[in-house]
């Protein structure tokens, strides 16, 4: 939210990702009530909730109208170490599987 | 003579002339610090969320007590959050184009939505904990769940009353012209990051667990 020209555009589109946004909570909460299966659900759910994550960083955090390199920046650097802060799991499911479980 | 300085040999003056390094993300470096608190914020609640799936994961008798009550109290704290967060970046819309007043007034009433934000989370602690849930124990399963429970939703808390501490003084402060627009957007940026933050909280701890 920096560009001279968004300052003097409208605020519509944030009442559109304010929408999309509220949507989105709607729909995670019609999906958790279908009662699917726990990794159908944490998958649909995780999705959604990327989705808008992404709405609220690029637009109501303006990383959409920054400098390219920071926006660049930021997201390569978040997602790496998000992705590889998920090393884990294999343990996790290790856990679960073993017998006898961890109580 | 320090990083920032050089003397211009050719002015005849030997004047110390600070020369600054262009910024690498040409934003204000006040906002960039911001967004590098930001990312180390996402690791700690990355952190904390991807250690409560672990357990979650790893533990056959993990609770799932949330039955329509509690569902529609975070769902209403869900709106409370999506709503300040579009008052906040209308705030801070209003502050770039110097509309004090107004750029104010959105402020106070983010705050005011984040006070009742605030309210609903400590009921709804309140309510488990009259359940039974404490840190180390629970009725139902797991006694890992309420650490877990308390741990993340705690650390949002904490969060989200910091940033209503910032919003009292930043948004004072700004009023009063103490402050500029770039240390209201900062605020904003947390402010924003917090909400992002509950979009993850929701579903994973509240919607993963509704009661079958």
């Amino acid at each position: 939210m920096t560009n001279a020209s968004e300052e003097q555009g409208g605020t519509g589109k944030y009442y559109v990702v304010y929408v999309c946004m509220l949507v989105i909570s709607a729909i995670e909460l019609l999906v958790a009530y279908r009662h699917p299966g726990a990794h159908e659900l944490l998958g649909a759910l995780l999705i959604l909730s990327f989705i808008g994550a992404a709405l609220g960083v690029l637009y109501f955090m303006g990383l959409a109208s920054e400098n390219r390199n920071a926006m660049i920046g930021f997201a390569v650097f978040t997602l790496f170490v998000l992705a590889a802060i998920n090393y884990g799991w294999t343990d996790s499911f290790r856990i679960l599987l073993g017998v006898p479980y961890a109580k | 003579m320090s990083h920032s300085e050089v003397v211009l040999e050719g002015s005849g003056h030997g004047h110390h002339v600070p020369v600054f390094e262009p910024s690498p993300f040409a934003v204000p470096a006040k906002k960039l610090a911001m967004w590098l608190f930001i990312i180390s914020d996402i690791m700690t609640f990355a952190g904390c969320l991807i250690a409560y799936g672990f357990l979650r994961n790893a533990q056959p008798d993990w609770p799932r007590p949330y039955h329509s009550g509690t569902i529609i109290s975070v769902m209403i704290m869900t709106f409370i959050m999506i709503t300040s967060s579009l008052t906040m970046v209308l705030a801070v819309r209003a502050a770039r184009a110097e509309r004090r007043d107004e750029a104010f007034r959105f402020t106070m009433i983010t705050l005011l939505m984040g006070v009742v934000f605030v309210a609903l989370h400590v009921r709804e602690w309140f309510s488990m904990i009259g359940q039974g849930v404490t840190l180390y124990k629970n009725p139902w399963g797991t006694s890992l769940f309420g650490g877990a429970y308390y741990s993340i939703t705690g650390i949002e808390l904490v969060h989200v009353i910091a940033a209503l501490i910032a919003f009292v003084i930043v948004g004072m402060g700004y009023k009063r012209g103490r402050y500029t627009a770039v240390d209201l957007e900062n605020c904003g940026l947390f402010w924003q990051f917090i909400n992002i933050v509950w979009m993850f909280v929701v579903p994973l701890v509240y919607l993963m667990n509704v009661a079958g």
